[in-house]
């Protein structure tokens, strides 16, 4: 009876759209892998599609990769914990590449309790000429081979496939909202509301608590971890995030356990802009390292900062991704979309900060030039080759041609997940259920 | 009068939020639960000043008459919530944290999932300091609760063990959430609280509901 109840309410807000889609197909984390040749979305059924970039052929030099399917595979299943009587949500939270390190590609995705790591593989070759077994397998009878050969291997058609080489399971009490690949490519973190673990890819049986936040006593609990991630590359270095708005960075080195920070950043709060639901607004919902490892970029569900880890009292850059909705905090607490935890990326220069917004907005931020642009992901500005035109939300009263009123936005089309590619200029965006990729214009 | 409406409505809006969490695919959410709870409280809190400046009639506190006599003595002990989990927990108390709605400080939040278990927490002390006749659970409330209630049409197996239950630390808000929500749940799956998307400036105040007053009144209560 419960799920009839979520089916329901799920389901009137995509009939608006016109377009049904089911709630399995909704993506939920986007991820380019360390050299951009592939991109991989996870889903709410427990999906990961893995896009390739095709290779760009001599023919067509104004004709930039395009990204085609290249696996589809099911990572989580759901599962049901009779311990506590409840179900675990197959939904991917989040998924992060491996470096490639030989031919295969290793990633890890992760749902609310369990992490896996996948190893995608090519087979275009296949044995031929086997000497017991015949072209179909069968072993042939021992009394007609007269002679001996050397298999030979064929060209076939590609294959890809994906095999779980590791689980990770039961480590987790509370929902696993991160996990971070370290830089000495040996071992992660994986992160729930209270707690982090480090783990060594090779071995699934144990894990590290570096870090626990837990009271003695759960009814003190003022604050959960929201996101974590290792710095890019000092290995012993990580941060993560809190509800109440703040950061904190670790050093391993410090102590087994990493309860007390190293740094600890926050912005004191602007009396001016108190409100009712400050609280929950403040809350942190990710944070990414820049590449070169000296700022971090938190999104709170107003605004995007950017801080310097040499400065903890207050961020260097703030930038106001749609202040319009300040006023509006209380109709998004009733329909839920103030919990929306949106994600925040960089570019790879850290020169241009992107996130998503509502209406299927996203934006991006250049930190060097200051200017902003709001872009809209729709299958009616979308043409291929159509270049995107920037939009504009009206505020005040008189509204513009071709601006929208805050008002008329559409709340049910979030954009939640974002990625960039490492070097270039191509962003995949996830609306909903449709994947976005954008690419810069060619002259 | 406004603001305390308002306050009201959001406190309301928050149970009802909190139960439905606990009803969601995957188990209740940590991070969701508390912000719910901090949202609850800062509505409380609220109401309580609007309240106290309206100099409203507030619900008579029967001296010793309180339905749960754990109550009482748990104002000094909060101090002491340390050694909380008392002996007569259940053994396991790392899956009961998850279904736990945690509280920042004192919260009616923990209302909803504490009908499904026999509850041993204590109230905070917070509530002794704040001496506000209106916030113990009182005699007359219940009272009021049972007269306005209509049975509902059906209700959920989740809400059945409850009753036996209710011998919990807040059987009055027990009992009346079950009833209530089990009312809104069934009769109205579409659900109040749920706004449409496009967004209004000013959420407009909701006529006064004489379910809902009860409701919140016994949410206020704690």
């Amino acid at each position: 009876m419960e799920e009839d109840i979520d089916t329901r309410k799920i389901n009137n807000s995509f009939l608006r759209d016109h377009s049904y889609a089911t709630e399995a197909d909704i993506i939920s984390t986007v991820e380019f892998n360390h050299t951009g040749e592939l991109l991989a979305t996870g889903d709410k059924g427990g999906r990961v599609v893995i896009f390739q970039r095709e290779q760009e052929s001599k023919n067509q030099i104004h004709r930039r990769g395009e990204y085609n399917v290249y696996s589809t595979f099911q990572s989580h299943e759901p599962e049901f914990d009779y311990l506590k009587s409840l179900e675990i949500e197959e939904k991917i939270n989040k998924i992060r590449w491996l470096p490639q390190q030989n031919a295969a590609y290793f990633l890890l995705s992760t749902n609310d309790k369990t992490v896996k790591l996948w190893k995608v593989s090519e087979r275009d070759k296949r044995p031929e000429g086997y000497n017991l077994k015949d072209e179909e397998g069968r072993l042939r009878d021992p009394s007609t081979i007269t002679t001996l050969r050397v298999p030979v291997l064929r060209p076939m058609d590609l294959m890809v496939e994906a095999t779980p080489r590791r689980v990770f399971a039961n480590a987790h009490t509370y929902h696993i909202n991160s996990i971070s690949v370290n830089s000495d490519y040996e071992t992660y973190m994986s992160a729930d509301d209270l707690r982090i673990n480090l783990w060594n890819f090779e071995i699934t049986n144990q894990s590290f608590n570096i870090v626990d936040i837990k009271p003695a006593n759960m009814e003190e609990l003022t604050e959960v971890i929201t996101a974590a991630e290792f710095h890019p590359h000092h290995c012993n270095t990580f941060v993560y995030s809190s509800s109440k708005g703040t950061i904190r960075l670790c050093d391993m080195r410090a102590s087994a356990l990493c309860d007390r920070h190293t740094k600890f950043f926050e912005e004191p709060e602007d009396p001016s802009n108190r409100s009712f639901f400050s609280e929950i607004i403040s809350s942190i919902s990710d944070v990414k390292f820049s590449h070169s490892g000296r700022y971090i970029m938190t999104r709170d569900y107003l605004t995007v900062k950017v801080w310097d880890l040499n400065m903890e009292n207050r961020p260097i850059e703030t930038y106001q991704v749609h202040d319009y909705l300040r006023s509006k905090l209380c109709s998004l607490y009733e329909n839920d979309c103030i919990f929306d935890k949106f994600e925040c990326v960089w570019n790879g220069s850290d020169s241009v900060i992107m996130t998503g917004s509502y209406n299927n907005f996203f934006r991006m931020f250049d930190r060097n030039t200051k200017r902003d642009v709001t872009l809209e992901a729709s299958r009616e500005n979308s043409k291929p080759r159509a270049i995107l035109k920037p939009r504009k939300v009206c505020v005040g009263g008189k509204r513009r041609k071709d601006e929208i009123s805050v008002d008329s936005l559409d709340f049910s089309k979030k954009i939640l997940h974002t990625a960039w590619h490492p070097s270039e200029n191509i962003i995949a965006v996830a609306a909903t259920n449709n994947l976005y990729i954008f690419q810069d214009k060619v002259n | 009068m406004e603001v305390q409406k308002e306050a009201q409505r959001i406190m309301t809006l928050s149970v009802w939020k909190m139960y439905h969490s606990r009803m969601q695919r995957g188990g209740l959410r940590l991070h969701r639960s508390l912000q719910l709870s901090l949202v609850m409280r800062s509505a409380r809190e609220l109401y309580l000043s609007a309240k106290v400046e309206a100099h409203e009639p507030e619900v008579p506190l029967p001296t010793g008459r309180s339905p749960d006599p754990r109550l009482h003595p748990p104002r000094e002990a909060e101090a002491a919530a340390q050694a909380a989990p008392p002996d007569g927990e259940p053994p396991s108390p790392e899956p009961m944290d998850t279904q736990e709605t945690p509280r920042a400080e004192e919260t009616p939040s923990r209302c909803s999932p504490r009908p499904a278990k026999a509850s041993r927490k204590r109230r905070s002390s917070s509530l002794s300091d704040s001496g506000d006749a209106g916030l113990v659970p009182s005699k007359k409330a219940r009272l009021e609760e049972e007269e306005a209630e209509e049975t509902p049409s059906e209700v959920p197996d989740r809400l059945q063990p409850p009753p036996a239950q209710a011998e919990g630390a807040f059987p009055n808000l027990a009992r009346v959430l079950q009833r209530r929500f089990s009312g809104l749940l069934n009769c109205n799956p579409a659900a109040p609280p749920t706004a449409p998307p496009a967004c209004e400036a000013k959420p407009a105040c909701r006529p006064a509901d004489s379910m809902l007053n009860v409701l919140v009144r016994a949410v206020v209560a704690f």
